[in-house]
């Protein structure tokens, strides 16, 4: 009873390759999210999930029956877009209806069942408005009752928020999790771009890059221990700083810059180039010692500053909880805790991740 | 001061250009004499309006020739050719704007210039190959042959359009039309085409005219059964015809094309244009 | 670079006689050359008509708009020297990178040589040095948009610089880098930036002041800190901060107040408010966990929490109220279901009927 990719592949002449050799089996009742910046082939996935995009080489099949004779229509797939996308000259109602009806639901079932799904998003009191006569957030959801409302197998979200206000964003983002958990039988998909939208709906990840799967995990699991650099930056924001070091002699050297003691979990690489990763909100920034650096920008974002800071081995994003004072140009010092640095290959493999924080 | 330059312009612009048709439509309404003793202008005053030229074309006692039945063929022959144009132009431009086509180096550009190119061949050159073909298919002389006719050159105008039209509408609707569970002649008929009016009108208006004002097929490829009306009206032109019936014909002549122009201006200005996709 | 002056400017697009549906309600208000500002709210609550006032595509309904002292209420766009970067990146197609950047000077009749080193020197800027020569279409959305941008900075003649929520397209990614390209020529050229946003983080980071606006309205106008501590209703509490701040109604008992049982102190002066409909304010990340009972700790319940990353935000309620609390994820998650939070008075702040007592 589930959606098995079996290495499926897409390429185009005018894009190369859009997906890559991608095997993955999404099971029933859960929610997949894809992350992976603009072009890393979230949006590809789903067309081919649904049939709009067709398949090189590989095998689609959801409950045990192949995808590949089956048409677009035929798939029973529930998309929700980026736009918002409803039609234009249909009413609420109609709108919402129209997909039932294509089922082969009477009439009144139809409606019944539509209604009930605008009461679902909050909409019971705009019935009659045509889509272009609502506001954004509300054309949104209208387009996710009309996707509900099917209880397809296949539900697929592809950026169902990017068009929207943020305030807006956030709630709609909470009353997503809540509908999505009552679509019990349904693969649910879900992409973004957005690392908090990531975690927040606490599925199952899945980081896409290059038209590949590069890792899958839990929430947890992905941010705390991101399987290369390129993960690392994905799921991190503000971003994770990157710094090349060498590790030699009990030592581990930043850059050309300042070096501390090798961290007991590091202790048994062998020595040589290594590039580690460090969050925003592990950085320090010390009185005295420590790497020195010239602050390049200071963000304010209410409760916290972000500090960005050039230093001889690279730039360095740190995030300090408050508001300070700190000006464009001053010098600083901050420390790398050691306890907190990942390490990674030179080819950006993670070798090794700091203990995930007090639990 | 710009305003009133602007004003005065449009005005005389205005007069030159309804000029020929007010003297038309006064004309038609004038008796004998206010006609061949030099201009009149004013009604009532300068000569009595009377109905002679309009009797005269129209069936009854004073009839000349009655412009009615050619009329009816225009309207068969228009409204034939607007519709299989919309319908199978609409239907081509679909495919042209949601699907690629292609043979070796063709593509969809070029099918559409493909389309387009028959417009580009002045209608001389085609008059005898098509005299011939209808000849061969025992169609000249009949509604269907120059419906058929007309359609070749109305076709390529619904394509160009449509083409453009649907371009512009988000393929999104369409897609989630077919995962809703249309298969894609559904989604054409059910999604796209009504929202596709704007764009029908706009196509059809250009038919209906052209269609409506052909006189060169018509003239070659139809005799006696049926003439149409630009025909006729040319036919009355050929032989001593006095002025005030002329000018009753071809005021005639157009009254059906000023009365879908009123139509569609109320159409399209109910503002039934507004899909509005975000 | 000029100051602006809005002077009693108001605009109804339907030219209505009811002040209270107006898209822009009459307001003054002056912004000093140089200076970053950012004005934010959501879709429909006039952000864009003051925008529109100042470029000139919008003739305001009542008032005067002044760039230094000279009235502009009546000068054509074009005459208005205003640069403006869209929500979408609008560039050239037809053009390469640098004919792109030097169209506006092009067009201003500059010699070729002052073009070039005009140019050049932007280009340093915004580092696309490198990209002169490439034609400007097969650039990605963040490139076409730091280009669109420099199109408003070789000009030397720019009276303010206007962007429309020039991020939207842009990936969370690239987001950061064109974030701090954007904010490190703002410093550079000393401009006057209006900004206009819907997402409090771009607006926090990149001004000097806010102005949160609502239905026609400015509601607050400060610095990002001033709105992060002190906001001056339940709508800016609510629209700044992220997860939004929380809002517990409270009694007035002979001047002192008190949430369910417990006594709280705040930093708003008690007298100040009397009667009913009266909430304590407090941000999400100044509430603390704490053991045990004492001065403004309340008890609260765990509901669950949702995981940001690098902060956490546990959801929890009081009395039958919500309070969330945001707690870094080095922090951990508290063992149990029944947590003490302790609300710090010299955070807390009291409203009645929506706004600051």
């Amino acid at each position: 009873m589930s959606l098995i990719l079996k290495n499926v592949s897409v390429t185009t002449e005018k894009d190369g390759v859009i997906l890559d050799d991608i095997s993955f089996e999404f099971k029933p009742g859960r929610i997949y999210i894809l992350i992976g910046r603009t072009t890393s082939g979230k949006t590809s996935l789903m067309r081919a999930i649904a049939g709009l995009l067709p398949i090189d080489s590989g095998q689609i099949t959801m409950n045990g029956e192949d995808f590949e004779d089956k048409p677009i229509w035929e798939r029973d797939v529930a998309v929700v877009y980026q736009q918002f996308i409803n039609y234009p000259n249909k009413s609420v109602l109609q709108n919402v209806e129209f997909p039932l009806l294509r089922k082969g639901l009477k009439k009144s079932e139809a409606r019944e069942v539509a209604l009930a799904s605008i009461n679902k998003v909050g909409l019971g009191d705009y019935l009659d408005r045509k889509p272009a006569q609502l506001s954004g957030g509300q054309q949104q959801r209208v387009a996710l009752a009309r996707s509900l409302s099917r209880q397809s197998h296949i539900m697929l979200l592809d950026e169902p928020l990017m068009n929207l206000d943020y305030k807006l964003r956030e709630q709609l983002r909470v009353e997503f999790k809540e509908l999505f958990n009552s679509q019990k039988d349904a693969v649910t998909i879900y992409a973004t771009t957005e690392p908090p939208e990531a975690l927040i709906l606490g599925a199952e990840i899945l980081v896409m890059h290059e038209g590949r799967i590069i890792q899958y995990g839990s929430p947890t699991e992905v941010y705390e221990q991101p399987q290369s650099t390129t993960v690392a930056r994905v799921i991190s924001d503000p971003p994770m700083s990157i710094l090349p070091v060498s590790l030699s002699a009990g030592e581990i050297r930043f850059g050309d810059g300042y070096s501390q003691p090798i961290p007991a979990k590091m202790k048994n690489f062998k020595e040589g180039h290594y590039q580690v990763g460090i969050r925003a909100n592990d950085i320090v920034s010390a009185k005295s010692g420590g790497e020195k650096g010239t602050i390049s920008l200071v963000e304010v974002s209410g409760s916290e500053t972000l500090v960005y800071v050039d230093t001889p081995a690279g730039e360095v994003v740190l995030q300090m909880e408050g508001i300070h004072d700190v000006k464009v140009g001053e010098s600083i010092s901050i420390e790398l805790p050691g306890n907190r640095l990942f390490l990674f290959e030179t080819n950006g493999a993670l070798c090794v991740s700091p203990d995930s924080a007090g639990e | 001061m710009y305003k009133v330059l602007k004003a005065t312009f449009i005005t005389i612009w205005s007069l030159f250009v309804l000029f020929p048709i007010m003297w038309a439509i006064t004309t038609s309404f004038k008796p004998e004499s206010a006609v061949v003793n030099g201009a009149t202008f004013i009604p009532f005053l300068e000569y009595q309006p009377s109905l002679i030229g309009w009797k005269a074309i129209l069936p009854g006692p004073d009839s000349l020739t009655n412009l009615l039945t050619p009329t009816l063929n225009s309207f068969i022959v228009t409204a034939g050719a607007t519709a299989v144009s919309l319908i199978f132009g609409s239907l081509a431009a679909y495919g042209l704007s949601r699907f690629t086509y292609g043979w070796k180096n063709y593509s969809n550009a070029d099918i559409i210039f493909f389309f387009v190119s028959q417009r580009i061949m002045p209608p001389v050159v085609l008059a005898i190959p098509f005299f011939l073909l209808l000849k061969e298919l025992k169609l000249l002389d009949t509604h269907l042959g120059l419906i058929l006719v007309l359609t070749s050159g109305l076709m390529p105008i619904v394509v160009w359009l449509m083409v453009d039209f649907f371009n512009a509408l988000p393929r999104e609707i369409d897609e989630m039309a077919m995962l809703e569970g249309c298969n894609p002649i559904q989604a054409f008929f059910r999604t796209i085409l009504p929202l596709s009016k704007p764009g029908l009108t706009v196509a059809g208006m250009f038919c209906v005219i052209f269609g409506w004002n052909d006189i060169f097929f018509a003239l070659t490829l139809t005799a006696t059964k049926v003439l149409t009306l630009p025909v006729a009206v040319i036919a009355l032109n050929g032989t001593v015809t006095p002025y005030w019936i002329l000018a009753a014909s071809t005021v005639f002549s157009i009254i059906p094309l000023v009365g879908l122009a009123f139509v569609i201006e109320r159409f399209l200005s109910r503002g039934n244009l507004g899909g509005a996709v975000r | 670079m000029a100051k602006i002056t809005l002077s009693n400017i108001g605009h109804s697009y339907n030219k209505d006689k009811d002040q209270s549906t107006w898209a822009l309600k009459p307001l003054d208000m002056v912004w000093e050359s140089g200076k970053t500002y950012a004005l934010l709210g959501p879709s429909g609550c006039g952000k864009t008509t003051i925008l529109n006032t100042i470029s000139g595509l919008v003739t305001p309904h009542q008032g005067r708009l002044l760039f230094d002292d000279q009235d502009v209420t009546d000068v054509p766009t074009a005459q208005r020297n205003i640069a403006q970067v869209f929500q979408f990146p609008t560039i050239y197609r037809s053009m390469s990178v640098f004919e792109n950047l030097s169209f506006p000077l092009v067009c201003r009749g500059w010699k070729p040589e002052k073009i070039k080193a005009r140019v050049h020197e932007i280009a340093e800027i915004l580092e696309i040095t490198d990209k002169l020569g490439r034609s400007a279409v097969k650039l990605g959305a963040d490139e076409k948009q730091l280009i669109s941008l420099g199109r408003g900075l070789v000009r030397d003649d720019v009276s303010a610089l206007l962007m429309d929520e020039p991020l939207t397209v842009i990936d969370p990614q690239s987001k950061f880098e064109l974030r701090k390209k954007i904010k490190a020529i703002n410093k550079i050229n000393n401009l006057t930036v209006i900004y206009v946003t819907h997402d409090q983080y771009e607006a926090m980071t990149f001004a000097d002041e806010l102005l949160v606006m609502s239905f026609g309205e400015v509601i607050q106008r400060g610095t990002p800190e001033q709105l992060f501590e002190k906001p001056n209703s339940k709508y800016v509490g609510n629209f700044i901060g992220s997860p939004a701040m929380n809002f517990l109604p409270v009694e007035a008992k002979s001047s002192e107040i008190y949430f369910g049982s417990t006594k709280l102190k705040t930093s708003s002066a008690h007298t100040a408010v009397t009667g009913k409909a009266i909430e304590v304010g407090i941000r999400p990340e100044y509430v603390s966990l704490v053991t045990g009972t004492g001065e403004n700790v309340i008890e609260a319940e765990l509901l669950g929490h949702d995981d940001l990353g690098s902060v956490r935000v546990l959801k929890c309620v009081s009395g039958g109220f919500p309070i969330s609390v945001k707690i870094q994820r080095n922090e951990g998650l508290p063992a149990g279901k029944n947590l003490f939070l302790k609300l710090p008075s010299e955070k807390s702040w009291l409203y009645q009927d929506g706004h600051l007592a």
